[in-house]
């Protein structure tokens, strides 16, 4: 018991574990709740509910009424869900960042890269986020609602786009990490 | 009511297993592109033999029924995939581990990463009508499954793929590629 608990504590488990962890979820999802895991969905979802509250002629399209309606979906709880399993993982290995030194630029490789400035770090930050919610839009989902939830059920637009994504990570990684790729 | 529990407890524990494999760190992501890491990989493997086992025996069972399987549209699905590639090797995170990594209470995360989200959104929910019918209707072969499809036995496809996964993880550790190359 004691070593579960230790375990449990470690700040990174084996990939084969965190794995299996999540498979499980998956598994408990579609079975539960006939539903697929995703991110970029609810994030959709949430934007519709903003915008059509605020600029109500300027969502009122096709996308935000029928193929993404607004509201507070199963997929926008389960994002809800993501950030407070990300903070109760972090909790349980004491590497929580709030209010911590480093939480605005948090990782050490990417400042051996970038440099320190917070600002380029935070520059591209939104804008990968910009490209990475538009292309899942293209794709029909992101790493978990396409290529985890795809993959599972064994769809082959799932693996179309594992192919697209590593091709592309594979050739960007190069092309900034250069000589030290 | 109780499926939004059900989304929450599930939701918990997928962010939860995304920041103990690792993917709420910028290095871990851009590392297995570079080769020199492959952790990222050998997860989402693991979670998907482990995940269809479970689903393809329950529906064998007659236990489940499949939820309708993402579209396959081959040049869409693609295209998409190389740009979110793209994104995912420049900021370090794609959606989800964005949401795990905010609630760690990483800044970079919680503040340029959620708000590129929601500008991501917007922009492709107005654009939306432009360009996904044009992109989807290529090679549309809609909402299938490969054993479906082909019309091959499901569990024989899911044992293939197991043993797959296998070799490649068999593969990566014989090449060393799980080492982790100094900067």
């Amino acid at each position: 018991m004691k070593s579960i608990i230790k375990y449990i504590r470690r700040e990174e488990w084996s990939p084969y574990i965190a794995g299996t962890l999540l498979g499980v979820v998956g598994i408990l999802a579609v079975w539960l709740s006939n539903s697929l895991l995703g991110a970029s969905g609810a994030f959709e979802n949430l934007v519709g509910l903003a915008g059509q509250a605020i600029a109500p002629s300027l969502f009122d399209n096709m996308y935000f009424n029928y193929v993404m309606p607004p509201g507070i979906t199963w997929g926008v709880i389960l994002l809800v869900g993501l950030f407070f399993g990300g903070m109760l993982g972090a909790a349980t290995s004491g590497t929580l960042k709030w209010g911590k030194k480093g939480s605005a630029n948090s990782d050490e490789q990417w400042k051996t890269i970038f440099g320190q400035q917070t600002w380029k770090r935070w520059v591209l930050a939104f804008v990968g986020a910009i490209i990475l919610e538009y292309a899942a839009g293209i794709a029909g989902g992101c790493t978990s609602g396409l290529a985890i939830s795809g993959g599972m059920l064994l769809a082959p637009s799932a693996f179309l786009f594992i192919a697209g994504m590593f091709a592309s990570g594979i050739l960007t990684a190069y092309l900034i990490y250069r000589k030290r790729y | 009511m109780s499926t939004y529990v059900i989304a929450l407890i599930l939701g918990i524990a997928f962010g939860f297993s995304l920041n103990k494999a690792g993917l709420t760190k910028y290095h871990k992501i851009v590392n297995v592109f570079r080769l020199t890491d492959m952790a990222v990989l050998k997860f989402m493997m693991t979670t998907l033999v482990v995940s269809m086992s479970g689903l393809y025996l329950l529906r064998a069972l007659g236990l489940v029924t499949f939820p309708a399987p993402p579209a396959t549209y081959a040049v869409g699905n693609l295209i998409g995939g190389l740009i979110f590639g793209f994104g995912m090797a420049l900021s370090g995170f794609c959606p989800g581990t964005c949401a795990a990594g905010s609630g760690e209470g990483k800044l970079d995360y919680l503040i340029p990463g959620l708000l590129g989200f929601f500008v991501g959104a917007a922009i492709y929910g107005l654009t939306y009508q432009q360009v996904f019918p044009i992109i989807s209707n290529i090679a549309n072969a809609g909402n299938v499954v490969i054993p479906d499809a082909l019309d091959l036995s499901p569990l024989l496809t899911v044992l293939f793929f197991a043993v797959m996964s296998f070799f490649l993880f068999y593969l990566i550790d014989r090449a060393g590629l799980q080492r982790k190359k100094e900067i």
